[in-house]
């Protein structure tokens, strides 16, 4: 019997899941609307596959490592850590696990560190089926064994499908045979069934030897990379290909509730599709295929660091984000040869009202909003060298993102009649000149009339020198237009709240600000950092997947620009786009029975894609007329 | 009031090697149930989707909820399966718990167990039970699947099992109560709606029968790569049943605290009882059906 006969299905962005599956993230290419949570994992098998992550990244992270092991996982089931998982699983293999295990990590070895955990991983599951077999006469009991055992098995499951597919096949059906020969305890005896104890036999005996020839060699070949790979696989050289993956705990997910994207030319009601050169940037913005991997792979993009414009407080990977929303885009993941081997990640910025908001970089370190948009494509994210029409698409695109409207401030940064006296009172403070500031005051760097910045640097002390008596820390003065929706503040995002800023400042300089003082000044700056409506807001129809569907169609109408022009290059990273993303996309609809309409349409952009392969303009055009013709009738049902 | 929050239920541990034992005593205890006016805490029996484990922090939530609303301390505890879930409320281990509809009419007709509350899903107490291919495996109709394999979620489950089959049978295709491998080349159970959804869409099975939206247990990609060919009937969402003898006001108090869940300001908790859309009360006729397809398969005696 299961639960759950229907799970959740509102979701693209940032809508969370009851039950999703974990493969999702290591099934080649996945778009960021539609990842979803992971289901917990094993303690175990989570801390295998946090310990093989980490163990890549350069330098290796060696006390994460350990804790890892040692420390529940939030990403685990229950609040034990894999250590006393193991010690209660079997003591012996515990006792083991913690003396290889850690002399690996004290030695920072790390083929010491794949040997000992992959046996210590492979053992678990093995010893998980004996007790289920054991147990054959409470199929219960067996049930549960096997179920842990298969817990287990998933730490490794995607790589053995991608490395080894005909064991994948073979070991699968013998996971079916073991939960289907096992029995069944029925209800009060209604359904009840034995176990085949000679097919359990036999099934147990196909994952034993696999994992025993595999994961439990007496050598290992040397790795170089600890993705957990089938050892006949690799001692045989042959070219296996893995697709990038995360580790457990990982989201790419959109931040729930999602930031309400403003548009300059949209307020203004100009058509996104009568405006090809911005419309081709917001797909750009939303399209993994500018990245290389592993950014492609797992779909990560502009937006999904930057939801609609502003940022991604859900944001997190183990290892590479010190905090969710926070990212090291300069590590050894995304591009190693741009891995500066510094931990030093950072918050992610926000981009509304980026034309104001120049130079660019957390300290300012491009002047151009191009050569920052090029370093994050080429270096950061490790891409092919965009073309000028893209990074002045991508440009365009992104100086039409505008600060959130605000009726408590007006343009020149003063407060309206819809301020709070308390905002008032804090406004004094905020333009007040403190000798303990050099007789500076807040407004001195953050200028009301200038969108509250003043586009320098200043070391304010928020950062300890990178060395001895040096001049490297500086940040630049970010806008508080916006800011009360995309906490926590500082470069590395370490204050959560606009009171804790306020409180940072009057502790850094000694302002000796009085409680009341710095309620007020708090209070003004959520007045001016406020919004009338900050987040998107889904009812009835405008559900997450119409707010995709819009968006990829408005990309899919640069066609109408690109075809004429035969600009294959362009055309058909756009095609690759939104084909894939409108295919994913359906995925959470909430009108699920007009699913097959949405591949339907995805078929229809793919088939464009080939006619450009085979220089076919005219079907090209014909395909893409049929495309416009669906996509009306259709539209209703598009929610 | 404090809620508890607990691995065990109230008395000892329950197994089945005591289901004698826990009927005759069961009967007596039910008595002295009926004869109290009130209770101290009131029991809920909670059955894992896969890890125990996972259920305890939503336990915690939603009794803590409960227990605030109802007046007396709520506890909840995690059974091994359904069976051991049904025989907690025999021996007034346990006095609600959330439940199938198939493991319901068992528990009805042996235990004497009361439907009080069923899962609404897009608006209906109801869904269906579906056969998913590979859309690229050529299967269009329910023949095209004579001898090939099949997993199916779980030999005690509607959506998952017989709901599936029993679409075989109205077809034609397999006679009432045979042995589906009359027709399929291969039968698994999986152990669940999310194995069963990855057998078939890893190609280590032809075929799935499971719940209509299993599908959405696969991964985006995935569910490009899966269509259905089969709809069952209509099947009674899962329902949460409370023992022979709960005392009527407890049992009132709880019927009205659960329906709270329906407010705007609460359907967040919903996430921390198997996440259905809402809750109504439970029509005990809705579940003929399953009674009938019970009885038919040997569930029922």
């Amino acid at each position: 019997m299961c639960r759950n006969p229907r799970i959740r299905a509102s979701f693209l962005a940032a809508m969370t899941l009851a039950l999703m599956l974990p493969a999702v993230l290591f099934h080649g290419r996945s778009s960021t609307a539609h990842i979803v949570t992971e289901v917990p994992w094993h303690p175990v098998a989570a801390a295998y596959r946090t310990a093989m992550f980490m163990g890549d990244l350069k330098p290796v992270p060696w006390s994460k490592i350990r804790a890892a092991y040692e420390k529940a996982n939030p990403a685990a089931y229950g609040t034990k850590s894999a250590q006393q998982k193991l010690t209660e699983l079997d003591a012996a293999l515990g006792k083991e696990a913690a003396t290889l295990i850690g002399r690996s990590i004290d030695g920072q070895d790390r083929q010491a560190l794949y040997a000992a955990t992959t046996r210590v991983l492979s053992r678990a599951i093995r010893i998980h089926l004996e007790a289920a077999h054991a147990s054959l006469r409470d199929p219960s009991a067996a049930a549960a064994r096997i179920a842990s055992a298969r817990d287990l098995y998933r730490a490794i499951e995607d790589f053995i499908r991608q490395a080894d597919n005909k064991a994948f096949g073979k070991l699968g059906r013998a996971w079916l045979t073991l939960t289907s020969s096992a029995g069944t305890s029925g209800v009060l005896g209604g359904g009840a069934s034995g176990a085949d104890e000679e097919r359990f036999q036999q099934a147990r005996q196909t994952i034993d030897a696999y994992l025993i020839a595999n994961f439990e060699p007496e050598v290992f070949t040397p790795r170089g990379k600890l993705t957990p790979l089938p050892e006949t696989v690799v001692a045989s050289k042959a070219p296996v290909k893995i697709a990038p993956w995360l580790p457990p705990g990982s989201s790419l997910n959109d931040q729930d509730p999602l930031p309400l994207l403003v548009l300059n030319f949209e307020m203004q009601g100009i058509d996104e599709k009568d405006l090809p050169l911005i419309a081709y940037g917001d797909m750009l913005f939303d399209s993994p295929e500018i990245f290389g991997d592993p950014a492609t792979s797992l779909g990560v993009t502009c937006s999904t660091c930057h939801n609609r414009s502003d940022i991604n407080r859900a944001l997190f990977i183990p290892g590479i984000t010190h905090q969710p929303g926070a990212i090291d885009v300069d590590g050894e993941f995304f591009n190693s040869r741009f891995n500066d081997l510094r931990e030093d990640g950072l918050d992610i910025p926000s981009l509304r009202g980026l034309r104001f908001t120049g130079p660019y970089g957390r300290d300012g370190r491009f002047a151009s909003l191009r050569d920052f948009t090029r370093n994050v494509i080429v270096n950061e994210f490790a891409g092919a060298e965009p073309t000028p029409f893209m990074l002045d698409a991508l440009v365009a695109y992104m100086l039409e993102f505008d600060f959130l409207p605000n009726s408590k401030i007006t343009g020149e940064g003063q407060l309206t009649k819809a301020a709070s006296d308390a905002a008032r009172r804090g406004e004094r403070i905020f333009k007040q000149p403190f000798t303990e500031m050099q007789d500076n005051s807040c407004a001195s760097c953050h200028i009301p009339s200038a969108k509250f910045l003043d586009r320098r640097a200043h070391d304010i002390g928020s950062q300890t020198g990178s060395y001895a008596h040096s001049q490297s820390t500086a940040f630049d003065t970010p806008t508080l237009l916006s800011t009360r929706f995309n906490a926590p503040y500082f470069h590395d995002g370490s204050l959560p709240t606009l009171a804790s800023v306020v409180e940072w400042f009057n502790l850094r300089y000694g302002l000796g600000l009085e409680s009341d003082q710095r309620e007020d000044l708090t209070a003004y700056l959520e007045t001016i950092g406020d919004a009338d409506e900050p987040y998107e807001v889904y009812t009835g129809r405008h559900t997450p997947f119409r707010l995709a569907f819009e968006e990829l169609t408005t990309f899919a109408s640069t066609l109408d620009t690109l075809l004429p022009a035969r600009d294959a290059f362009h055309a058909k990273l756009m095609i690759d786009t939104v084909s894939a993303d409108l295919a994913l996309d359906a995925a959470g609809m909430a009108n699920t029975t007009a699913k097959p309409m949405v591949y339907e349409l995805a078929d229809i952009l793919a088939d464009i894609g080939k006619a450009i392969d085979a220089k076919d303009w005219p079907q090209a055009e014909t395909r893409w007329a049929s495309f416009k013709l669906l996509q009306d009738k259709y539209d209703a049902a598009m929610y | 009031m404090m809620p508890q929050c607990t691995d065990q239920p109230r008395g000892k541990a329950v197994s089945r090697r005591n289901v004698l034992a826990g009927a005759i005593a069961g009967a007596t205890l039910c008595l002295s149930s009926l004869s109290a006016s009130a209770q101290d805490e009131l029991v809920l029996a909670f059955i894992p989707q896969e890890n125990p484990e996972k259920l305890l922090g939503d336990i915690k939530v939603i009794t803590e909820y409960l227990s605030k609303l109802i007046g007396v301390p709520v506890r909840g505890f995690v059974t091994s399966d359904h069976a051991a879930a049904v025989e907690a409320l025999r021996n007034n281990d346990a006095d609600i718990s959330f439940m199938g509809a198939l493991p319901f009419v068992i528990a009805e007709k042996e235990v004497g167990a009361e439907v009080i509350l069923s899962e609404v899903y897009r608006g209906k107490p109801v869904y269906t039970g579906r056969v998913f291919v590979r859309r690229d495996s050529g299967i269009s109709n329910m023949e095209d699947l004579r001898g090939k394999s099949i997993a199916f979620a779980d030999p005690i489950s509607e959506s998952g099992f017989l709901y599936p089959l029993q679409s075989f049978v109205d077809a034609g295709l397999l006679k009432q109560g045979e042995d589906p491998k009359a027709f399929f080349g291969e039968v698994f159970f999986a152990g669940g709606y999310q194995q069963a959804m990855q057998a078939v869409a890893t190609g280590l099975v032809d075929a799935a029968g499971a719940s209509q939206y299993a599908e959405l247990l696969l991964s985006a990609d995935q569910q490009a790569d899966v269509k259905w060919i089969v709809e069952s009937d209509p099947i009674p969402s899962h329902v949460v049943i409370c023992r022979m003898g709960l005392d009527r006001g407890l049992k009132d108090k709880f019927v009205a605290a659960m329906l709270t869940l329906n407010n705007p300001e609460n359907k967040r908790l919903l996430a921390h009882v198997y996440s259905p859309d809402g809750y109504v009360i439970a029509d005990p006729a809705l579940f003929e059906g399953v009674r009938a397809l019970a009885r038919a398969h040997g569930y029922l005696r």
